[in-house]
């Protein structure tokens, strides 16, 4: 009933087994309980809570709402590099087509790791921050999407860095989420930097349910802030022939 | 699309619309520790205690500390597994039946309740004595006005975020903390032991009948279980804040005590100012200034954070909808409860400032209003200690130490509700338990007969939800 172990580096046998309880809750899947996991791993039960209460407190793990099962929770996906799906060929077909249509740089973002991760920049016009990109989802139009698609913006953004004067606040963000989820269509105008901009719009599984990947246009942030209709008309027909090649 | 266990998962939690995951441990155990006002409780309760205790008043504050730790213990079952922001009453859902549940959440509302008033006159009756060394004798009408106005004050932060009200209470309690250990060491270094006095031993008998007074030094040390949903780590942080408010409001009380009964030697039971005697008699006079305002400090937080706890009580049970639901909303901006809060205060600031403003005497208001969130408390504490052995066998975690820890805790708080029963017959106490009794039990009814709907599902709490497993797609 004390407070857990304070764990050391001289603890090599707690720190086997807290590896060894993800494990089979990896193995087992979602809904394992503590008395199973204890079982199977032959781990005294004392023991096993401990840990299982420790590593719900480091949210590696989540108890389910019965309070019986367990699952991975969303730290977990820190623990491997996530693999970044790679367009086929038609899909790149498609995103090359557009590029000969217009003077912007066009952009592919796929979403499947729950991060922006640029899978096909235009090799003319370079994106200008892709390492920021995927690290501050709020400064981009591309990661505006993916977070008008969380119920809680808050849940993945921990650091609203400010880069620029136009770089969102947390109230202006939620104003531009609702938008975004009602029109479908992101803009940022020198929120990253100051000489940039970008109009995106979603690629969704053919259903229209699940937000796969993004499709952007960078250019001048007034260019960008101007309504663009036929631009945007352009971005969503490329985006609609994507969806059957990318979900 | 996912399958199995994962599919059932809610797209938000139950209690969204809170500020989740925001506050750090300092500021999960100010709310704890506030609430049970240490430094009020080591200026006063000591001397109540020794009337039934007398020369033994030391033990009863080490019974009544090991009994706090051990009911932290039981909740700290529930904290270490889940976060909630109902108090108590959430917790108690998990192991014990709706009714059982129902009970812990009306009594821990109307200890918070009370609670709230009794720290807005003790905030009152003490920033009046305090003004009174300086020659200033205020009539009644101040003091219910400074009630009025402390509420105002405590509304407009809680009402603001609880980062800024948790912080507000850090540093008001830091202070009133900070002016106690001053003032209790000057009193030890400068204290001669009297006199061996005629002082009878007080025996067994007196020790435990100890043991309810100086456990109403403690109660509100469970209030970081309504921070459950805000803090940054709930399952380490609320535990710890509640078992380390458990000994340290222990630990200050048995300084307190042992300070108190050396100076007196058997004479303090019955003593009205036992601190400013003792100040006095040393030649330290001065340091009643610095008492009068260490109290009224931590009166004000205990204000701060008992009204925080409140609010997130009341939130709770307008998510589970055994209350209007529109308490259960909350500010869009400031993410706080604040139909709650606009609910909530004006009740607990009308009374004391009602009692005040009428004449009647600010420390017996301070006794009665005490009583009577004493008795929620117990009944909360007492619920919940129950529960938890319940709950971790439902979840199958039981393990032979929290058993041990409920047959041992269990005996002893029913013993001290009984023992509370006896000591409360007599003055208005008994009258307004009954009349809180009886509305309870026509709300069960009521929601029995209309809602028993409402009433099973009892005790919502911030279960995981969709955004919080692994993103991974089951194939």
């Amino acid at each position: 009933m004390t407070d857990p172990l304070p764990l050391s580096g001289r603890q090599p046998r707690a720190v086997r087994s807290a590896l060894a309880v993800l494990e089979e809750v990896v193995a087992a899947g979602p809904g394992i309980t503590a008395k199973e996991i204890s079982a199977a791993l032959r781990l005294p039960q004392a023991t096993t809570y401990r840990l299982l209460n420790l590593l719900v407190d480091e949210e590696y793990l989540v108890r389910l709402p019965d309070l019986r099962g367990f699952a991975l929770g969303r730290r977990a996906a820190r623990l491997a590099l996530p693999l970044t799906p790679v367009p086929s060929t038609a899909a790149r077909a498609v995103v090359a087509h557009l590029r000969g249509m217009v003077r912007w740089g066009v952009h592919l973002a796929s979403f499947a790791t729950g991060h922006v991760e640029l899978v096909d920049t235009d090799p003319d016009h370079p994106p200008a921050e892709p390492a920021l990109i995927a690290r501050y989802p709020h400064a981009s139009a591309l990661g505006k999407l993916l977070l008008a698609e969380q119920p809680q913006w808050r849940a993945v953004v921990r650091d609203l860095r400010r880069f620029t004067e136009h770089t969102v606040d947390a109230a202006e963000l939620d104003r531009q989420l609702a938008g975004i989820a009602e029109v479908e269509l992101a803009r940022q105008c020198g929120e990253l930097r100051a000489d940039r901009g970008c109009l995106a719009v979603p690629v969704r599984s053919p259903d229209g349910t699940t937000l796969v990947a993004g499709l952007a246009l960078a250019g001048p942030p007034n260019r960008v802030a101007e309504p663009n209709e036929e631009l945007v008309a352009l971005l969503r027909e490329h985006a609609t022939r994507l969806a059957p090649l990318l979900a | 699309m996912r399958y199995g266990p994962l599919a059932a998962l809610r797209h938000r939690s139950p209690v969204h619309g809170l500020d989740r995951r925001n506050l750090g441990p300092a500021e999960v155990i100010a709310q704890s520790v506030s609430c049970a006002a240490p430094a009020a409780g080591m200026a006063t309760v000591p001397a109540i205690v020794a009337t039934s205790a007398g020369s033994a008043t030391v033990w009863s504050f080490v019974l009544a500390t090991v009994l706090a730790v051990l009911v932290a213990a039981c909740i700290g079952s529930f904290t270490r597994r889940m976060a909630a922001a109902g108090s108590l009453y959430s917790l108690t859902s998990k192991g014990l039946p709706p009714g059982a549940a129902f009970a812990s959440c009306a009594a821990i509302v109307a200890g918070y309740l009370v609670l709230v008033m009794a720290a807005l006159t003790g905030a009152s009756i003490y920033f009046d004595a305090l003004m009174a060394r300086f020659g200033w004798a205020a009539p009644p009408a101040v003091g219910a006005a400074a009630a009025l106005a402390l509420a105002a004050v405590a509304g407009a932060l809680v009402l603001r975020g609880v980062r800024l009200s948790a912080r507000t209470v850090l540093a008001v309690e830091a202070v009133s903390i900070a002016l106690m250990l001053v003032i209790f060491a000057v009193l030890l270094a400068t204290a001669t032991p009297a006199p061996p006095g005629g002082a009878a031993e007080p025996g067994l008998a007196g020790v435990a009948a100890g043991v309810l007074p100086a456990l109403g030094a403690f109660i509100g040390f469970e209030a970081a279980t309504t921070l459950g949903v805000e803090a940054r780590r709930p399952f380490s942080s609320v535990p710890r804040a509640v078992l380390g408010t458990a000994a340290v409001v222990g630990l200050l009380s048995i300084v307190a005590a042992v300070t108190q009964v050396r100076g007196f030697d058997g004479g303090l039971g019955g003593q009205p100012e036992p601190v400013v005697t003792l100040a006095a008699a040393h030649g330290t006079s001065w340091l009643a200034v610095l008492l009068d305002a260490g109290i009224t400090t931590s009166f004000v937080a205990c204000t701060l954070a008992t009204t925080n706890a409140l609010v997130r009580v009341l939130f709770s049970m307008g998510r589970d909808k055994i209350v209007p639901r529109a308490l259960g909303r909350t500010h869009a901006r400031y993410r706080t409860p604040h139909i709650a809060i606009a609910v909530a205060l004006p009740v607990a600031a009308a009374v004391p400032a009602a009692l005040l403003g009428a004449g009647t005497p600010g420390q017996d208001v301070l006794r009665i209003l005490l009583t009577i969130a004493t008795a929620g408390f117990l009944v909360g504490y007492l619920l919940v200690c129950l529960a938890a052995p319940l709950f971790l066998r439902r979840i199958g975690e039981l393990t032979p130490g929290p058993v041990i820890i409920t047959a041992v805790t269990v005996p002893a708080l029913a013993a001290t509700c009984i023992a509370f029963l006896l000591s409360a017959l007599d003055g208005p106490v008994p009258v307004v338990l009954a009349g809180l009794l009886a509305a309870v039990l026509g709300w069960y009814v009521w929601l029995r007969l209309r809602h028993p709907d409402r009433l099973a599902a009892i005790g919502v709490y911030d279960e995981t939800s969709a955004a919080d497993v692994h993103p991974a797609r089951v194939p």
